[in-house]
Parts: C-alpha cells; structure tokens; sequence
C-alpha cells in the first residue's frame, strides 16, 4: 500500500470503525413480559416531544401494570404507510392519521368500527366538542378518536392595521369589510410590486385548507350525495376570489407570492410583517415566538359573508385502529390513558392546539403558548363549524379544488368556468365510485 | 446424446437461475398481475373486481388523463433534442486536450450526483421571481424575468431547462463514445480537405450514432417517467393550468393517494406501451442513420 492509501484508509477508516463501534446506539429496551404496541405517528421534532413523554410515561405507569409497552414510531405519509401495511396483514396497532382520511380509509375497510371497544373501555363522547367526536364517525359508525384539534382563523397584523389608518381592535367581520381593510392595507412600489400585501387567498400561504372559500359564503359542500359548487353561494365564493386577485393585479400577486417560501419560518409573510392578514391554525403562534417574537397581532374568526352566520372550520388529528391489529384490547388502555383530559390537554397545549373537551380545564388556558388560544377554542363549539367533506373521494376533490382555485387565481378560467368544469369532474369522480362501489357489491354478493 | 444435453440444459438453468428466478418473480410475475389488475376496481385493501375494459375506457374520457399525456409529450419533445444537443456539445468540448480538462469534467459530471430532492429546492429558489439568481441576472441586462414556476407560459420551460441539470450522465457516454472514434477517419477527412464542421457532421456524428441511439432511447423512458423533479418543485400544485402535471404523477396519485390501482396498473400499462411504441418508431429510423462500425 502507497502512501496515498495509507492516509485514504486512516482519514475514513478510524472514524467509520470509531462510528461502528462508539456510536449512537437504540436506547429504548423493552421490558421482559411486557406486549408491544405498535404505535405509528406523523408528528416528528417539537410535535413529537410531549407525545413521546406521555407515551413514556404510560410505560412506566399503566403500561407496568397491565404489561404493555407502547412503541412510538414517527411514520412520514404514515397513511399511505398504515395501508400498505394494512393490506400486507401487519398493521401497527394504533396509528394517528388526519381527520379526513376517515371516510375513505373506512370505506376501504382499513379502520377497526371502535362503537363496542369505546363503550367497553368507558370513553365519555359527551365529554368531547360536539363536533370534534363527530370528525371521527362515519355513517353513525366510530372510526376514529379525536386526538388534537384546531381551527383555522383570520390573523392580522395590528401594527400594518394601525398604520394603515384601521382600528386593530375592529378587525373585519365580514367579507365585505375584509376586501375594504385588504385594499387599504395593500402597498406598492413604483415598479407596481407588492411591498405589502393586504390579504391573499393563494395556496401557497395556507395549508391543506384551500378548498374552504365557498363554506365562508354559507355554501356546504357535500351533502353526504353530491359535491354542490356550483351553486348560487359557491359562485358568489369564486367571484370574490377573482374579484380580489384581479383588483390586487395577477402578475404582482403572482410575484409576491413566489417570494414565499415554507410557510413554517420567516418566509411567511405573515411572519415578516410583509403581509397584514392571513387564514391560519394556532401554530403561528409558535412561528412567531421563533422568528419574530415582537409581531403584534390579532386573531378573530374569518370573516363570512354576512355577520348572522360566521362560518368556522374545524378539523383534527384522529387516533384509528387498523383493521387487522392484533392488540385490541391493549390499544384502547393505550388511547383511554392519552384521551384523559389531563394528558391531552398537555398535548394539545404543547402543540399549541385547542381542547378537544366541552369545558376545557382552567390550567388549559393557563400559560398556553398561544396567547389567542380562547378564540380558537371558542370557535370550534360555533354552530356554524364545517370539517372536511365526510367523502371517500376528498383527496381527489381536494386535488381538483386546488386545481380550480389555482386557474382562478392565475386568470387562466373564469369563475364560472371553473365551478362548471370542476363540478363536472367531481360529479364524474362521485359517480365513478359509486358506480364501482356497486359492481363490488354485486361481486361480493355473489361469492 | 440426448441425456447429456438434457443434463447441460438443466445445469445451464441452474447457474442461470439467479437471473430468471429474479425475473419471473420480480418483473414478469408483477406484470401480469398489474396487467390483471388493471382490469379490476382494486382500492388495495378489498379484493379487486374485474371490470373488464372500465379503467381504459375512463381513461381514454378522462380530460386529466389527456392533459398529463399532452404534457409529458410536450415536454420530451423539448428536452429529449435539446439535452441530446447539449450533451454532444458538452462531450465535444470536454473531448479537447486543455488545461484543466479533469475538472470540467468533473463539474459537468458533478449534478448528477447531487439528490433530485436537492436539486429541485435549489432550482426553486434560483427561479425564484424576485430573489433568484436567474432573474436577478436578466435584471442586470434590462431584462424583467418572469414568474418562471407560476406563469402557465413560462412553467414548463422552466422544467425542461433545470432538466439539463442532470445532462451530465449521457456526456460521460458520449465521450466515451468520442474517445472510440479512430484518429485515421479524421485524419482521412483532413486530406480530403475537410473544414471542422464537415468533421463533426461526417466523421463525429455517424461515428457515435449508436451512442445517441442509446442515450435518445434511455431519454425517452426517463422523460415518459418524469417525477421527482416536478413533484418536488411544484408541491401540491399541477402547475399553472396543470402544465407541470405529468404522466407519472397523475399514476402516482391514482395509485397511492386515491387507491384506484386498477385505473393506475391501466395507466402504467399505457405508459409502457407508448414507451415500446416510441423506442420502435426510433429503431425504425436508425435503420438509415446509425452506422455499426465493423457491420
């Protein structure tokens, strides 16, 4: 061996030896005797912290007793995960998923009914939000658990909202009032560039929520048989999103929200005082404390289009149980022990969500780290809450929602173009599975 | 006779097993079952129904469908010429005897190694409309730069350029191929007065034409499958007017985010087809153009 070699096989030899042998090592040891629970989350990082120190301390306590332990297994796409493992006859025994994969994954029957398991383990649905226990039934069936909640609600900037001549204590009620604030909080440069934006519907700086516009124009989307868009109300909603693009100008909106980045950090901008108000969940306030703790905002519930019915929406995290797990019972002492309201409020307080119970506990509040949390809170008990669309077919409505409301926004379809082009692809999606739901029915019945 | 050439067929099959083992299992056993499949209504967790021609028939209605095809037609039709072009010049460049040869090759090779994922987040942010380096370029020349992502005009430019990204693997073939050309044909080509141009097209070209053949077949596939460069650039999104929609992520999400494998294995069965349909379309053209030294 030359020299070169020598040096080569020292310079990665001794570190990759000093790894093999010095490295990290798995921590965790599974007690003799005890029964592993399997337990699959999409939470990872600062989310993941408290679910892990609840999960280790069930493991120390009613894990001891009753000789389980509960693994935590930080799953990315954990549903495209569940299922595949679901469908390969080895699924985790409990996994937490988003609310609105409930109805397909129950229609592809991947979900344990939990009707019989909650009422034999004494979990109180009268405890919980109404409407939050509801996230997780499907066809008067129990599918799924409400884990942590949240609603999504105007934030706005009460510095740009003074500056701009508006009164930070009378934030806009309805949508009317919300275009009047937007216009005035909007500046541009001589170039026409957007310095700040007032408000902007754009994908790009919201979440998986796009497809909410029409809901805050009283229009309910599905109906449990058809996806109603085009509608007098669902239309109204697409006007005011080409309304509002075309009065901001296409080409400086479109350059402004290229400047956005992940959302999460100081791209937002929202967060960098570039934007005066924006349609978002309680975790801002985390990205505020991290990157610009200075922020001084407002948080009340999204304008509607008329002030008698404000239109919230509501969703959730869920805890389901595959079909096919193989520990039942020990997964429901797990998910009895997590939806003590103690424990999940630590959790929901942690992650900067709300309580999913009735009457949230006065320590809840104490020392959130959202300091609008009482707002949030309040609106997820309004008559006038909306969820996801209970619908086996919602990602690939979702996706054509997305799809509509990019065209409408970039000028490439007119509204009612678009509601006409995209109600008939959903009624054909509707119709499509139904259609093969029935052949299966008819398959099934026959064998 | 007979016994020892039975006796030499089986051995044969068993040292060779390795590979038709792993193809019966691993390929041909998949395909016919993907290609049961797409007969069926199959969400994954239910056992498929056969439905006969249904998926391909949707299909062939489905505008979605249509666009994705139009898309990814589009789209190889502009990066298969151009990245072939490009690459030969590349290979062209880095075939001369410079100083510091080693190091142009080196970077040309270099993106090829870089993760897809990384590549479209940097590329992101160099297209980015008021802080990217392209635009901030073009700006100093007088040029106001689009929203390259976001403008349905300017989207799918925008990915077949950052395509070129990668142009680095078929230049290491095409130098390859450079590298193999004997020194007499040029030399010959010099006698008979030959400028550099009519080198490069009577010399150069024809002797690496089945290199090209090679790279144009291997671009046609890669282009038909485009995924991860898009699907990491444009997110959730299809891109203004679902420019950037292509055929392999509308398969994509069938399969894994709606559940329909059947109408999914239909897809893919299509694909395949359109791929054999195209590789033999340029077969049957490199019967006149490529030249098989020795043939």
């Amino acid at each position: 061996m030359n020299i070169r070699g020598a040096i080569l096989l020292i310079v990665l030899g001794v570190p990759s030896l000093a790894l093999v042998l010095f490295g990290p090592r798995q921590t965790e040891e599974v007690p003799a005797e005890r029964m592993v629970l399997q337990y699959w989350e999409k939470w990872s990082g600062i989310e993941a912290q408290p679910m892990k120190r609840i999960v280790a301390r069930f493991n120390e306590t009613v894990g001891a007793d009753r000789g389980i332990w509960v693994k935590y297994c930080a799953i990315s796409n954990v549903e495209q995960r569940m299922l595949i493992a679901t469908a390969g006859g080895d699924p985790p025994d409990v996994a937490g998923v988003f609310d609105h994969v409930v109805p397909q994954f129950a229609e592809q029957g991947a979900l344990l009914v939990l009707d019989e398991l909650v009422a034999q383990h004494g979990i109180d649905s009268v405890k919980f939000k109404p409407f939050l226990w509801d996230i997780g039934v499907y066809q008067d069936k129990v599918y799924a658990l409400p884990s942590t909640p949240y609603t999504v609600a105007l934030h706005y900037n009460r510095r740009l909202f003074r500056e701009a001549g508006l009164d930070p204590d009378d934030p806009p009620e309805t949508i009317a009032e919300l275009d009047e604030c937007a216009r005035k909080l909007t500046v541009y440069n001589d170039e026409g560039r957007i310095v700040q934006a007032g408000f902007m519907p754009a994908p790009a700086l919201l979440g998986w929520w796009h497809w909410v516009w029409p809901c805050y124009f009283n229009c309910r989307l599905w109906d449990g048989e058809k996806y109603r868009l085009e509608t007098p109300e669902g239309l109204e909603a697409l006007r005011w999103l080409a309304r509002r693009r075309h009065e901001t100008g296409i080409g400086a909106a479109l350059d402004f929200e290229g400047t956005a980045g992940a959302i999460e950090g100081t791209q937002n901008p929202f967060i960098s005082e570039r934007m005066a108000m924006v349609l978002q969940g309680p975790w801002v306030a985390n990205w505020v404390r991290s990157f610009n703790p200075g922020l001084d905002y407002g948080v009340v519930n999204f304008p509607s289009v008329s002030k008698e019915q404000r239109n919230t929406f509501v969703s959730a995290d869920v805890f389901v149980i595959p079909k096919g797990a193989s520990h039942l019972q020990e997964a429901m002492v797990f998910l009895k022990y997590v939806l003590q309201q103690e424990v999940m409020e630590e959790l929901c307080k942690e992650q900067c969500k709300i309580s999913p119970y009735v009457e949230p506990s006065p320590v809840f509040f104490d020392g959130h780290p959202n300091p609008h949390i009482r707002v949030f809170d309040e609106m997820a008990m309004s008559e006038y809450a909306f969820g996801h669309p209970q619908m086996p077919t919602f990602k690939q409505v979702s996706k054509e929602m997305l799809f509509m409301l990019e065209s409408i926004l970039q000028g490439v379809r007119s509204p009612e173009q678009a509601a006409s082009d995209t109600q008939k692809k959903v009624d054909e999606i509707v119709a499509d599975y139904n259609h093969m739901a029935e052949r299966r029915r008819i398959a099934e019945g026959a064998r | 006779m007979a016994c020892r050439r039975n006796s030499n067929l089986i051995r044969g099959l068993l040292w060779t097993s390795p590979w038709w083992l792993g193809f019966l299992l691993f390929l041909a056993g998949p395909m016919c079952i993907s290609f049961y499949i797409s007969l069926c209504d199959y969400p994954l967790l239910q056992p498929p129904v056969y439905v006969g021609g249904h998926n391909y028939k949707t299909l062939m209605a489905d505008p979605v469908f249509h666009k994705v095809l139009v898309n990814t037609l589009v789209y190889a039709v502009f990066a298969i010429p151009l990245g072939t072009m490009m690459a030969i010049l590349l290979a062209t460049l880095l075939n001369r005897r410079v100083v510091g040869q080693a190091l142009f090759r080196t970077c040309i090779f270099v993106p090829t190694v870089i993760p897809i994922v990384a590549t479209g987040v940097v590329w992101l942010w160099m297209l980015n409309p008021r802080y990217g380096l392209i635009n901030h370029a073009l700006s100093m020349i007088g040029i106001d730069g689009p929203s390259w992502l976001a403008s349905p005009g300017w989207a799918m430019t925008s990915l077949v350029l950052v395509g070129m990204w990668g142009v680095g693997s078929p230049v290491v073939i095409y130098l390859a191929g450079l590298q193999d050309i004997p020194t007499a044909l040029y030399e010959a080509a010099k006698l008979d007065g030959a400028s550099r141009v009519r080198q490069f097209w009577h010399v150069t070209l024809p002797g690496i034409s089945p290199v090209i053949l090679f790279n144009v077949i291997m671009a046609i596939i890669a282009t038909w499958q485009i995924f991860a460069l898009p699907y990491v650039m444009m997110k959730e999104s299809s891109g203004p007017d679902r420019s950037t929609y292509f055929y392999t992520m509308y398969l994509f999400d069938n399969a894994f985010r709606f559940l329909k494998m059947g109408y999914a294995s239909a897809m893919a069965w299509i694909q395949l087809l359109i791929i054999l349909a195209l590789t033999g379309v340029v077969f049957l053209l490199s019967r006149r153009t490529v030249h098989y030294r020795g043939a």
